[in-house]
């Protein structure tokens, strides 16, 4: 069977709950729209007035719409809680290599900035790799591929 | 005479919240644009007949504080919030990857709040500075629309092509304005929020066209990883200058200050600039990731404050790419606002405000924002983020923004209004999708259509 996933407008739907959430969304918002301008013309005196808390009410009659179909329709994501891993963060490493260049030096760095990253739990993958790009290159790649320090459930405090 | 000044704190104070909460909750949903959703709500507050001081604080209050939420699906998503996320998103990713996603949200909101702060002085003071201009430029209004629309097409992704795209695209408002005016409707907000909401319109079209169809069809859902929760501080409200370090805020409070001065330029291209900017003169690599992010969302806020309340003080007419789009509303909203061609004549917050009110009232607004978003975003970021991706469909969004085309277009022109609306908002999504003919180039060509076409055709009949 095929697919009935597409991508609109930067996120992913299925093609027939589009159709209906439309086709509500269309509905409840110019329902109360509507009913607003029929019951707020007898009301208000003034008519521009009674016309614009008329759209108003059309308005909240676009989140209602829009309510109803966020309980019909369920979203289309994986939603996996993740935590980085410490081979992967290594990787970051060279992925920043590639982009800036060179990484700079921990003595460049102000005591805010240290105390950041130890406790960030930084400190050391950085400073291994200062160190390693110090000795030649051959011995670096292997250094940094080795795991880091584990990233602790807190992910460290500051 | 006390009492009345009181009542207008009041109100400012509590449109100030609203708009604050809102646009807070908005800024947490990925990928709502600025335009498409201040633009109209604003409208909405002016043609409420909310007194001058709200609706300046709503619209700056949300602002602000979309400018700080839109860090938590940028953060901890790695999916830009909202359009000026988008340069946010290198940054944001690194930090990510290497597993401090916390970091990065707090170091941008923090960054947000100290630009914000400064934004507001400075955008009163470069508008008081270019303020003797004013009358010159009031006069010259038609003229100088017509320069800056060419200029901002030029600068725009499209280049010669979107500034040649300005004549076909001025002669379809033109066109279609002579057929409303057949029947005695005059159309404005159907034109914003065409242009605005023109991106969804162009999707919806396409997933009627087989072809298109097949080209939008995914196999799977998107995954998105979202990072564990972090609560590092103690206390509810987080100072930003500790978060930040003395680096950082000195980074983030300068770019804030040459941000606002360049009201003309495109918001996005102001915050790449500048990131640039502080990046270069970084050095370590870690420390240039997270001052970078934070001076990068400062300017976020510092371009909206300024490129909205500089024209507005100095002015009165929207000549920002932020005045032409998302604030519009401040400027133009007939029947209450309106920014008359022949004349030069404007009455709109520009005439309705002094300076120290715009000063004040600025600052409350910021001020409003920063409280209700800033300990918002830094305790509850994980739960809000996990809340809307698990819970709110992206069919539920769609279904909410085509429900405000249909309320907004009838309420304005009945059937004719949602006519503009649709063929305003596909002409323009395509030309957007295609040519890089953005919404900011159509929001000038519309005042082109407006407020220069009339003065051209002037010209040429003498």
């Amino acid at each position: 069977m095929k697919s009935e996933l597409y991508e609109v407008w930067g996120d992913t739907v299925d093609g027939r709950h589009l159709m209906y959430s439309i086709a509500i969304g269309a509905v409840v918002s110019l329902g109360a729209f509507y009913a607003a301008q029929y019951l707020f013309v007898g009301w208000v005196a003034n008519e521009q007035m009674a016309r614009a808390y008329a759209m108003l009410v059309g308005i909240v009659g676009c989140l209602v719409g829009g309510a109803i179909s966020a309980r019909l329709f369920k979203p289309k994501r994986h939603v996996v809680e993740h935590q980085a891993d410490p081979a992967w963060r290594a990787q970051v490493l060279i992925e920043l290599q590639s982009e800036f260049g060179d990484l700079g030096k921990m003595s460049d760095l102000p005591p805010e900035t240290i105390a950041e990253l130890k406790e960030m739990d930084l400190f050391d993958l950085f400073d291994d790799r200062e160190k390693a790009a110090a000795t030649p290159a051959k011995t670096a790649d292997k250094q940094v591929l080795e795991p880091v320090m584990p990233i602790r459930a807190n992910g460290g405090h500051s | 005479m006390m009492a009345p000044l009181l009542e207008q704190i009041l109100i400012a104070l509590g449109m100030g919240v609203l708009g604050a909460v809102i646009f807070a909750g908005i800024g947490l949903i990925s990928g709502s644009d600025e335009t498409t959703t201040l633009a109209p709500l604003t409208l909405l507050v002016v043609l409420l007949g909310v007194p001058a001081p709200g609706v300046l604080t709503f619209f700056l209050a949300g602002a602000v504080a979309k400018h700080m939420t839109h860090a938590v699906p940028t953060a901890l998503l790695g999916i830009p919030g909202d359009t000026l996320a988008t340069p946010l998103m290198r940054e944001a990713n690194f930090l990510r990857n290497l597993g401090v996603p916390h970091v990065a949200l707090r170091k941008m909101i923090s960054g947000a709040v100290i630009a914000a702060l400064i934004a507001v002085p400075m955008a009163v003071l470069f508008a008081v500075m270019l303020a003797p201009f004013g009358d010159t430029i009031k006069h010259a209004a038609p003229w100088v629309f017509l320069v800056a629309a060419i200029a901002i097409a030029w600068f725009s992704k499209g280049r010669l092509a979107a500034v040649l795209t300005l004549i076909p695209f001025v002669m379809v408002i033109v066109g279609l304005q002579s057929i409303t005016g057949q029947y005695g409707v005059k159309l404005s907000v159907s034109y914003f929020l065409g242009i605005a909401i023109g991106p969804l319109i162009a999707a919806l079209f396409s997933m009627l066209a087989p072809a298109e169809r097949e080209t939008m069809r995914r196999q799977e859902m998107r995954t998105f990883s979202l990072s564990p929760d972090v609560k590092s501080w103690g206390g509810f409200f987080p100072n930003p200058l500790k978060v930040l370090d003395r680096n950082q805020s000195m980074w983030t409070a300068m770019t804030a200050a040459i941000s606002s001065a360049t009201f003309v330029f495109s918001p996005v291209a102001m915050t790449v600039i500048m990131g640039e900017l502080v990046g270069s003169r970084v050095r370590h690599v870690y420390h240039r990731l997270t001052t970078v992010i934070a001076a990068r969302n400062g300017v976020t806020e510092a371009t909206y404050i300024a490129e909205a309340l500089i024209p507005l003080i100095a002015f009165g007419l929207p000549l920002s790419p932020v005045a032409a789009g998302p604030a519009a509303p401040l400027f133009n909203a007939p029947p209450r606002f309106s920014v008359d061609s022949a004349t030069g004549q404007v009455n709109n917050l520009h005439s309705l405000l002094g300076t120290w009110e715009f000063l004040g009232y600025g600052l409350l607004a910021v001020i409003v924002a920063i409280l209700v978003a800033y300990p918002f975003t830094m305790n509850y970021a994980h739960r809000a983020a996990s809340y809307v991706s698990r819970k709110i469909s992206h069919e539920a969004v769609i279904s909410t923004f085509v429900g405000l085309i249909l309320v907004i277009g009838i309420w304005e022109g009945a059937a004719l209004g949602l006519l503009v609306i649709v063929t305003v908002g596909l002409m323009g999504g395509f030309l957007s999708r295609f040519l890089g003919f953005n919404i900011g180039v159509q929001f000038m060509g519309y005042y082109t259509a407006v407020l220069s076409v009339p003065a051209l055709v002037a010209l040429l009949g003498h």
